[in-house]
């Protein structure tokens, strides 16, 4: 299969290069990035040197290819994909541009109004444990964000199951570095980002949308920033109107992804990795899932740690990818991560 | 087959004796096998820890 990748000098672009350079089925034909035209991918992804002799090009020499990555700023996508479904093939879309389907939440949540709305009701969103039926043939593919994917995996069983209150979930979130992509502002320089421990968006963050938009639930969203370049660690926090125990939290979840390849139960007795832990998960494409039940508060915790660009990016694009396409799942993302690291 | 106590995993005899104490394949507990006919299992005593301390 002949891929492109677009925007493929930023962070979720250079992570599509690396696993797709290992994938078995795919041949990369184009790396396009206007900032960088000309110049070896190796520049901008000195991890890549010698897996490939590509250059970047600038977008306008985008050719058709089997299936077209989009791993563009929020916004990029959005003029791009009519053209590109409109000459065929596959897309898979990074940003957020067709993640929602309600156009009104694009002007709450990212102060535009959508362009192409009938476009979002075609779109599939790409989580495969929730929708890869519905990805197997779908022509536009939008990759969910990192926090939304890891709150979403652990909301999703209990809320569907009826286990919690769906009007009373918080989430809080930590993210690393590599979140906020390469060009991060004043924020993310090495003085202000050392050592923190930020509340970035103690409200009113995007991902708010998709989290309820995917799991049916209203969601209180708080996200912070940690001393981290990868990973992001969502802990949930629930409540049920009746008495639950663990043991039907382990069913619950064996029943959700028991069968699923990336979705990991982790909720040890002993050891010092009882619970999911994003730092063993980076270059990953697996998510970390592990809950407790507070009896003194009536609470459910759920905790879903990821790579945010891999499960949380790009790993989850070539799950969709692969998916879509017939290969298997797991083809090009056997990496098993690092210990220690 | 029996299931384990803590997350309800399944748990198969597989000639385990009595007294052997072996880990939950989801969750980790160390479980001892407390009858081998009928097969049934508990968590093995274990020594506290202080985390959080």
């Amino acid at each position: 299969m002949k891929v492109a990748v677009v925007g493929a000098s930023g962070y979720t672009g250079g992570e599509l290069l690396r696993i797709l350079l290992g994938h078995p089925e795919v041949e990369v034909t184009q790396a396009t990035s206007d900032a960088m035209a000309g110049k070896p991918v190796s520049r901008a992804h000195p991890n890549l040197r010698k897996a490939t002799s590509l250059v970047f090009s600038p977008r306008s020499a985008l050719r058709p290819a089997d299936a077209t990555m989009l791993a563009t700023p929020h916004g990029g996508s959005l003029p791009l994909v009519p053209g590109l479904l409109e000459v065929g093939g596959i897309v898979v879309d990074l940003s957020a541009d067709y993640r929602l389907k309600d156009p009104a939440l694009y002007r709450e949540y990212y102060r535009f109004d959508h362009p192409n709305p009938e476009l979002l009701a075609e779109s599939v969103l790409g989580l495969p444990e929730l929708h890869r039926e519905k990805i197997r043939t779908a022509r536009l593919i939008a990759v969910p964000g990192c926090i939304a994917t890891a709150a979403t995996l652990a909301i999703h069983p209990l809320a569907k199951s009826g286990t919690i209150d769906p009007k009373r979930v918080v989430v809080d979130a930590k993210s690393g570095s590599s979140a906020s992509g390469q060009d991060p502002g004043r924020a993310g320089s090495h003085a202000e980002r050392s050592g923190v421990m930020r509340a970035y968006a103690p409200t009113g963050h995007r991902h708010t949308a998709e989290i309820e938009q995917e799991t049916g639930t209203h969601v209180a969203l708080s996200c912070h920033a940690v001393e981290a370049v990868r990973g992001v660690l969502t802990t949930v926090h629930a409540f049920s109107a009746r008495p639950v125990d663990e043991k039907e939290l382990w069913r619950t979840y064996r029943a959700a992804y028991g069968n699923e390849p990336f979705v990991r139960l982790v909720h040890e007795a002993d050891g010092i990795h009882r619970e999911p832990e994003p730092k063993i998960l980076a270059g990953t494409n697996y998510c970390d899932l592990g809950f407790a039940v507070d009896p003194h508060a009536e609470r459910i915790v759920a905790l879903a740690a990821i790579d945010n660009l891999g499960k949380g990016a790009a790993g989850n694009a070539v799950q969709c990818l692969n998916v879509r396409a017939g290969f298997p799942e797991t083809a090009g993302l056997g990496f098993l991560g690092l210990h220690p690291v | 087959m029996t299931e384990c106590p803590e997350c309800a995993a399944s748990v198969e005899n597989s000639d385990k004796v009595l007294g052997e104490v072996f880990p939950c394949r989801d969750c980790g507990t160390e479980l001892e096998v407390a009858a081998t006919e009928p097969f049934s299992v508990q968590p093995a005593p274990r020594e506290a820890e202080d985390w959080g301390e």
